[in-house]
Order: structure tokens, then C-alpha cells, then sequence
């Protein structure tokens, strides 16, 4: 084993971080505003994967146009999903906000499976089956076009959090709802921003992620519980802790994978959220304030 | 005044009774299908259904069987062993059903063969591949289990035959999905290259469903075999393959690799040159009687058929056969019927179960040259 394995297995687990960020950062910042754990989340990217095939398969729309078009649609399906079902859950109404977005993964999951059936689809963009070879060391296109839009859609969402009134609101209602209204922040409107986000980041990946993995309508189920780990790692609510959480485990996962056998490595998320529960049940980068 | 009542109530229960009898004889002859139609196989759940269904289609076209039509209800199972104990169980529990078919995964095919056992029901397998399915049956234990695709191991036998003529049998690494369908995969090939005084220089195995598979082909690459043997279908075959590709593998493919469904960039770029693989099916094979079968079978369903449709279709076309031949439709004369099948296949073959109720049809074994699928030759299993 040299040095130009170790150095794939790590630029392969960077890589897998940042698709694992993509997803878990709407889940974290969702959570962080409304304080629900939506369960439908790997749908949306399922969803937005699966409309990602049919723009570059059936019409021929190119990759960029692609993920713009799916980013959009996903954005005003978040609004619509807040407005339709959402606006009336409260963190207090915990438990029927997962029965609702558990329900609405299975309508989801089963309607494509209705309407595109399981066959896996393979999206082919220019992207597909180009690489960029350093010495021994191979990228994929499409990979680093994940990794790029990934780190690009993780400081714009550090920018709007942190850098703009709007950002500032969020935390606001994220951290106290009640003394949010008192100051003239309207809960609603942030609180539908913050899914349509939190929805479009999902879609986003789906579309990036489309040219990497095959697109079939079970795909969501196998990012999203591995996604639940990463928020619980990072700390509930925190955007920059399920990103950094997200690339840690990435990392983690491609690094065990090289030497042990590949069934263990699905179990390292779930022991490292266990291992953070018990000793540190805030998270890693948890202060017991939300986004 | 009691009297009359009483006689009245007996000739009631006797005329119903006549009435049930004479609907068991005369209506439909009903199998009971135990299949993936959710879930991560669905795509192969699927193709099995439409190959039963256009066997079925075909025989109730030409009267049916016995006089009666034939129908089939198909259950979901997820390829998942627990769901198809239970939809199974419900099944046998109606006694309504002449027979059960397939289970398509092997797990599901070896949690259906007690029930079946139990409740004295034919259960014929068209799909899954597992040894031990054979192992289990006719001479084995199970009377009841009757499987007509090869098992993993005679293919893989006549898959490590060829390859060890060519000497390319050495330094086989092997990666799986972690169901009885892979491990079954591994221990036949495992098997196969023992009697040939060799063993596989790696096994791994990945939970199916797995979306990112570069650690473990970094792994591989890096371990530098001459063949990788493939056991992975759907969805993981795909990621598997582009991935692969993406990580400049060059390391040629083997076992049950399904070459159909490689995507054609990665074929014709050649990559892939120099895999071989051993599957029961092509539909490319020349025979007048899988022409019919293709042009039947794309018209009606607009798709060609592939290896699991061509299974279920082959298999209900034998069971059908065995319940004409039953005279009653009843499980156990089916049963007797399907012990002495004769059954000339798609593939021109005379078909007839051994002793451990396995069929032993032909095996095609391909090549990919030039970025093409070339078959190779046909071995028996």
C-alpha cells in the first residue's frame, strides 16, 4: 500500500463528505428553524435527482441549466411544502411532525416508484465518464463539480446566516420564536425561507449528484438516515457543525473502508453518533444554540 | 318442527358444500407468486412478473390447464425474507393455491422452502440462485421445492472450467452484495478454484443499497488481481461499474457479471475488454424458439426481455406443463407431475429435474472484446 492509495482513499472521503454536507445541511438548518426532523428529505433529493435525469435525458437540457432549473423547482416546492403542510407544526408538535414527514416520504418513494418505476437510471452528461488524472490519482468531472457546488453552497449559506438581515432573522426565530414576533420578525416567512432552502439544498444535490450515482426512487433512503447521524454529530441545529461533521465522516468512512471489510463502514456513522451522545450529547460543534 | 329444521340445515350445508367443491373444480387453477415488486430489486421483480404473466397469458390463450383458466397473484416480499414469510404464510393459510413461485432473492427463496414443506404445496424457483436452494431439495429434505435455473456453483464451475483452459484462473479478488445471492457467489467460486488447486486472493462484501463504492475498489485496484469477480445487481451494479470506471479499474471483470447492462460508454470505450461472465440467458441467442420469445415479449411489454424475465417465463411454462399433466391440479399430484418433467427449453434443451429437483440447463458464458458482448460457448451446469 503507498502513499498514492492513502492519498486516493483521502481525496475519495473528501469527496464523500461534501455530498454527505449537501444533504445534511437543509436537514440541520430545517431542524434549527422549525425544530422538525423531516423525514421526507432524501425524497427531495430523490426527487430532484430523478428531474435532473429527465432535463438532460429526455430534453436535452445541459448540466449547468440543470442544476439551476432543479435548484429553483426545489426552492418553490419548499415554499408550497411549508404553506401546504408544515406551517401549522410547532417544535412542540414533535411527534406529528415526524408522522407527517414520514408519510410524506413513503407518498413520495412510492409514487416515483408509481410513475418512474425502479429501474436505475443513468444520467450521461458531458461530465459522466471524464476524469481529471493526476500521477496515479483519478477525479472524476462530475465528482468535482459535487465537491465545488458543495463548498460553494456552504458558503452562501454561511453568507445569508451570518452576513445578511435575513440570516439574522432565521437565528433569531431559531433561537426564540416568541421574542422574534416581539421584534418584528415575522416567524412564518422566515420559517418557510428557511424549508425552501433547506428543500432546494436537497434538490441541488439530487441534480449534482445525479451524474455520480445511478437515479432510482429508493436512492434517498440509503443518504438520509446517514444524514440524521451527521446533524446529531455536529450538533442538532448547527449548520457548520453538520458540514464539518459531515466531511469528518467522509473522510472516516473512505479511510476504514481501504482496510476493513465495506459492511463495516455503514456502521461507523451510527457508532460515532452513539459514541457523541454519550459523551458530548450537544454535539461536537453543539453550544445549545440553534443554526 | 326441530326435526324438519335439522334436515333442512344439512341439506343446506350439503348443497353449499357441493357448490364449493364443484367452484374448486371448475374455477380458475390459482399460483400463489412471492416476488420484489418494492423495493431495491423491484426493476428485476418487475421482469419476473411479466415473464409469468406472459406464460400464463399464452396458456389460457390455448384453453388453459385442465379445462380451467390459470391465474396468478402476485405478493410484494421486498426481496426481504421476513415479508415474504408472512405474505407466504397468508398464502398457504387460503388453500386456495396450486402451487407458489419463485421468491426472485435467495434469502426469500430459503425462508419460503419450510413453509411450503409444512403445508405440502409445490414451490418452484425460477430466479434464485443460491447452491444450497438445491442442496435442501428433492434428496436433500425439501419434496416440495422444484428449481430450474442453475445454482451459483454449477455456473461458476463451468465459468473457473473455461477460465482455467485460457489460465487466467489465478489472482481472482471477489466483491459482493452481502445476501445469500452473494455469499453464494463467493463460496461457489471459492469451490470452483479449490478443485483447480486455487482460492480467491480477496473477498468483500457491501450492503446493497450502497451508493459510494470507492473505498473498497481504491482497495482493490491498489491489491492489483488479475480479475475481479462481480456479484451485484440493479442499482449497486450501476454505481459499481461507473465507478469503477471513474477509478481506472483496469482490471477485467468476471463471474455473474451482467454485461447487458453495462452502460454502452463504458463498453465501447473497451474498459471493460477481457471480462468474461456466465449467465443462464442471452436474448441475442440464436434458437428459433427464443426469437418468438423476444418479439413476443418486446411487443407486448415495449422492452426486451433479460435473464429474470426469461426464468419466470420458462418456469411457469414448466409448471403449467406439470398441471396439465397432474389430471387433478391438486399440490401433490403437481408435485408428482413436476418430478417427471420433460420439457424441451428456449435454449433447445431437454430439460428434467435430478434428484435434488435441480434442473441443468446450458450456461452461456460471454466475453467483452473490442467493447462488444461475444458468447463464447455454452457449458452445461
Amino acid at each position: 500500500m503507498d502513499l498514492n492509495f492513502h492519498a486516493q482513499l483521502l481525496l475519495n472521503g473528501i469527496v464523500i463528505g461534501v455530498i454527505y454536507a449537501l444533504i445534511a445541511m437543509g436537514l440541520s438548518l430545517i431542524f434549527g428553524v422549525l425544530e422538525i426532523v423531516n423525514f421526507a428529505h432524501g425524497e427531495f433529493y430523490m426527487l430532484g435527482a430523478m428531474f435532473a435525469y429527465f432535463l438532460t435525458a429526455n430534453w436535452g437540457v445541459g448540466y449547468w441549466p440543470t442544476v439551476l432549473i432543479v435548484t429553483g423547482v426545489a426552492i418553490s416546492l419548499g415554499y408550497v411544502l411549508y404553506e401546504a403542510l408544515l406551517v401549522s407544526l410547532r417544535g412542540e408538535n414533535f411527534e406529528r411532525s415526524i408522522l407527517l414527514t414520514l408519510g410524506l416520504s413513503m407518498v413520495l418513494q412510492n409514487g416515483a416508484v408509481f410513475l418512474f418505476t425502479t429501474t436505475p437510471k443513468m444520467t450521461a452528461t458531458g461530465l459522466s465518464y471524464s476524469n481529471i488524472i493526476v500521477g496515479e490519482l483519478r477525479l472524476p468531472l462530475a465528482r468535482l463539480f459535487a465537491l465545488g457546488l458543495g463548498l460553494a453552497a456552504f458558503a452562501a449559506l454561511y453568507l445569508v446566516l451570518y452576513h445578511t438581515r435575513v440570516g439574522k432573522a432565521m437565528r433569531g426565530v431559531a433561537q426564540n420564536r416568541d421574542a422574534a414576533l416581539m421584534v418584528g420578525i415575522d416567524p412564518r416567512a422566515v420559517s418557510r425561507l428557511a424549508v425552501a432552502i433547506g428543500i432546494g439544498l436537497s434538490g441541488l444535490a439530487g441534480a449534482v449528484l445525479a451524474p455520480v450515482y445511478a437515479v432510482h426512487p429508493l436512492m434517498g433512503f440509503s443518504f438520509v438516515f446517514k444524514a440524521f447521524a451527521i446533524i446529531i454529530i455536529g450538533g442538532l441545529g448547527s449548520i457548520s457543525g453538520a458540514a464539518i461533521a459531515a466531511l469528518m465522516l467522509g473522510v472516516l468512512e473512505s479511510l476504514v473502508g481501504g482496510f476493513l471489510p465495506l459492511v463495516m463502514v455503514d456502521a461507523l456513522a451510527f457508532i460515532s453518533m452513539i459514541a457523541v451522545l454519550l459523551l458530548r450529547p450537544q454535539g461536537l460543534f453543539g453550544r445549545g444554540v440553534r443554526v | 318442527m326441530f326435526k324438519m329444521r335439522l334436515t333442512f340445515g344439512a341439506a343446506a350445508f350439503a348443497v353449499l358444500a357441493c357448490t364449493a367443491f364443484a367452484q374448486a373444480q371448475t374455477g380458475p387453477i390459482i399460483i400463489g407468486a412471492s416476488t420484489p415488486l418494492t423495493g431495491g430489486v423491484a426493476h428485476f421483480g418487475q421482469h419476473a412478473r411479466w415473464g409469468a404473466e406472459l406464460a400464463i397469458a399464452e396458456a389460457n390463450a390455448k384453453g388453459g390447464a385442465l379445462g380451467r383458466k390459470i391465474e396468478i397473484d402476485f405478493q410484494d416480499n421486498r426481496c426481504n425474507p421476513a415479508e415474504a414469510v408472512k405474505s407466504v404464510t397468508l398464502m398457504l393459510s387460503e388453500k386456495k393455491y396450486a402451487a407458489i413461485f419463485d421468491g426472485l432473492c435467495s434469502s426469500v427463496a430459503l425462508a419460503i422452502m419450510p413453509l411450503v414443506e409444512r403445508a405440502g404445496v409445490p414451490f418452484i424457483v425460477a430466479n434464485a440462485s443460491a447452491t444450497s436452494i438445491a442442496e435442501r431439495s428433492g434428496v436433500g429434505g425439501n419434496k416440495w421445492t422444484f428449481k430450474v435455473n442453475p445454482t451459483d456453483a454449477s455456473m461458476l464451475d463451468a465459468l473457473v472450467g473455461w477460465l482455467d483452459k485460457e489460465g487466467k484462473a489465478a489472482n481472482i479478488a471477489f466483491l459482493g452484495e452481502d445476501t445469500d445471492f452473494g455469499r453464494a457467489g463467493s463460496s461457489g467460486l471459492e469451490a470452483a478454484l479449490k478443485k483447480r488447486n486455487q482460492k480467491l486472493t480477496m473477498v468483500d462484501f457491501f450492503q446493497k443499497g450502497t451508493a459510494d463504492f470507492t473505498p473498497v475498489l481504491t482497495k482493490i485496484k491498489a491489491k492489483k488481481p488479475a480479475l475481479l469477480a462481480l456479484y451485484a445487481i440493479d442499482a449497486d451494479f450501476q454505481n459499481t461499474i461507473r465507478q469503477w470506471y471513474s477509478l481506472g479499474g483496469g482490471i477485467p471483470l468476471t463471474g455473474r457479471v451482467l454485461v447487458d447492462q453495462v452502460p454502452k460508454e463504458i463498453m465501447a470505450s473497451g474498459f471493460l475488454d477481457g471480462t468474461t461472465s456466465v449467465q443462464p440467458y442471452d436474448p441475442s441467442l440464436d434458437t428459433p424458439a427464443n426469437k418468438i420469445f423476444v418479439e413476443t415479449f418486446t411487443k407486448k411489454y415495449n422492452v426486451a426481455p433479460m435473464l429474470i424475465s426469461f426464468e419466470s417465463y420458462e418456469t411457469i411454462n414448466i409448471l403449467i406443463d406439470a398441471i396439465r399433466r397432474s389430471g387433478n391440479a391438486s399440490p401433490a399430484a403437481i408435485r408428482d407431475a413436476l418430478a417427471t418433467t420433460r420439457y424441451r427449453s428456449i435454449l433447445g434443451t431437454l430439460l428434467e429435474f435430478d434428484a435434488n429437483n435441480l434442473i441443468h440447463n446450458n450456461a452461456i458464458i460471454f466475453a467483452i472484446k473490442g467493447g462488444k458482448v461475444v458468447i463464447i460457448g455454452m457449458s452445461k451446469t
